[in-house]
């Protein structure tokens, strides 16, 4: 609840295969991020119960909004893979995703 | 003043709720309060069915809605809930133990609780879709009925599974509201028990953990039951059973009314014509925007007061009007039935109409002139 008076900032994330990157707003998910920056990231249902945005976080700090673990293997949790939709960030990053063609 | 009137408008709940509390806490006549209140609302729902506005955005694109505003609002309707059960619970101890509480005013503390208990999980539906916090209070909320499974239930399986067969809270053609409830409720309550024995065995933990958000669920349900049995004894488990069941077929009947009939095929994405839209003025401010089905289903993260009119399929009345509608299944069919046949002309793909006709032919009870000639 608490969360709702802290002060956010902006962070940035860097598609490693793409040489490209992005602004995520505060507030917004490294999805919604994406999708504002026009990139066209794989996505669903957006609520974190499909999988479909999965993505390979490299570096950086980020905070899962929900549990990954419905949907990712404690091998994909262990390798650093993470739901873009339900993904907040807490520092740049860099991230690996399969953008669609 | 736009800032304001954005806002306040989604109180209605709230202050119902509160006036619900204080008749209960009154006693006599009072106690019907939440019962006066929905019949109100059925006339006020119906007398602005024609009216219909658009989510409010300034010039540059931003809403006018206060985040912090409204999750205040939507956590303190927790603490707001279990009031709500104590106002009803004091008037059953009240009742067991002086006899200075007539019968009358019993039913009518049971009746109104269970409405505004049902009503108010439209709270427990907005913060299912929120992070660690607000998913826990929309936990909370659902469990003062007896329902915490839904919330992982929604957001796993109905947001995934919408117009699908397997998909409990999608009503086909043809299933009335009250078998909908039943097959919902425990369809939901299935998906959320296999759901962590799944998750439970590929983390290599037994199904009996603390982490098994199924079990959790129903033991944040307790401190209801035990508040009934300590206040009312067996006929506090009758009340609590009485408010529990309405509660859930209200639910559950804002689930039918949101895709009853509705058909997606198997792998393609969800998309603004696979839910109904019921958002005209009272519906749209009482119900917080949950009746902007459409575009809730294809942008599940939107804050409730920036969901806007997507073009879904509309039923152009409001959900309490619809619901009375529900209440005798033929009346419902056939008020339905004009705006299935607009759907499979005009927002069927052509796989969907294929799956509706299918359907027809195996219902013979049921008939279309679109599909099956």
């Amino acid at each position: 609840m608490f969360g709702l008076f802290k002060k956010n900032k902006s962070f940035t994330a860097k598609l490693v295969d793409y040489n490209q990157e992005f602004v995520v707003e505060p507030g917004d998910s490294l999805l919604t991020g994406a999708l504002k920056a026009g990139l066209p990231w794989p996505k669903k249902c957006q609520v974190g119960s499909c999988g479909t945005c999965k993505c390979k976080i490299i570096d950086g700090k980020t905070r899962a909004e929900i549990d990954f673990s419905y949907v990712l293997s404690p091998d994909e949790l262990n390798d650093g893979y993470a739901l873009a939709c339900q993904t907040s960030l807490k520092s740049d990053i860099s991230v690996a995703v399969n953008l669609i063609d | 003043m736009k800032t304001f009137y954005v806002n306040v408008r989604y109180l209605i709940v709230p202050v119902m709720t509160v006036l619900t509390i204080y008749g209960l806490f009154l006693g006599g006549i009072y106690a019907w309060t939440g019962v006066f209140l929905f019949g109100l609302n059925i006339i006020l729902d119906t007398a602005t069915k024609n009216i219909h506005l658009r989510a409010d955005f300034d010039e540059n694109g931003n809403s006018f809605g206060i985040k912090t505003f409204q999750y205040i609002v939507m956590y303190l309707m927790f603490p707001i809930f279990i009031v709500l059960q104590c106002a009803l619970a004091w008037n059953l101890y009240q009742f067991t133990t002086s006899s200075t509480v007539a019968v009358e005013t019993l039913v009518g503390a049971i009746l109104s609780t269970g409405l505004w208990a049902g009503l108010g999980i439209i709270y427990g539906h907005e913060l299912s879709h929120n992070k660690r916090e607000g998913f826990s209070v929309s936990r909370a909320i659902m469990a003062l009925s007896g329902a915490s499974h839904f919330t992982y239930a929604h957001v796993y399986q109905h947001h995934l599974e919408l117009g699908h067969q397997n998909d409990p809270a999608t009503a086909p053609r043809g299933r009335n509201v009250y078998w909908h409830t039943w097959l919902s409720h425990f369809g939901q309550s299935k998906f959320s028990f296999d759901l962590e024995k799944q998750k439970l065995e590929r983390h290599n933990k037994s199904f009996f953990s603390l982490d098994n958000k199924w079990i959790l669920g129903y033991l944040y349900s307790l401190p209801s039951i035990i508040l009934f049995v300590w206040s009312g004894g067996i006929i506090g488990i009758l009340a609590l059973v009485v408010v529990w069941s309405i509660s859930n077929f209200l639910l559950e009947a804002l689930n039918f009314m949101g895709h009853y009939g509705l058909i997606r095929e198997a792998g393609k994405p969800v998309e603004h014509k696979h839910s109904w839209d019921n958002d005209n003025l009272f519906t749209s401010w009482f119900f917080i925007e949950i009746g902007r089905q459409g575009d809730h289903h294809v942008r599940g993260e939107t804050y409730f007061w920036e969901l806007d009119e997507v073009g879904a399929p509309n039923y152009e009345i409001g959900y309490f009007t619809l619901f009375l509608l529900t209440l005798i299944p033929p009346v419902f069919r056939k008020y339905t039935q004009k705006y299935l046949d607009e759907w499979d002309r005009n927002q069927a793909s052509e796989a969907e109409k294929q799956i509706a006709k299918d359907y027809y032919e195996d219902t013979k009870h049921l008939s279309n002139n679109i599909l099956v000639v």
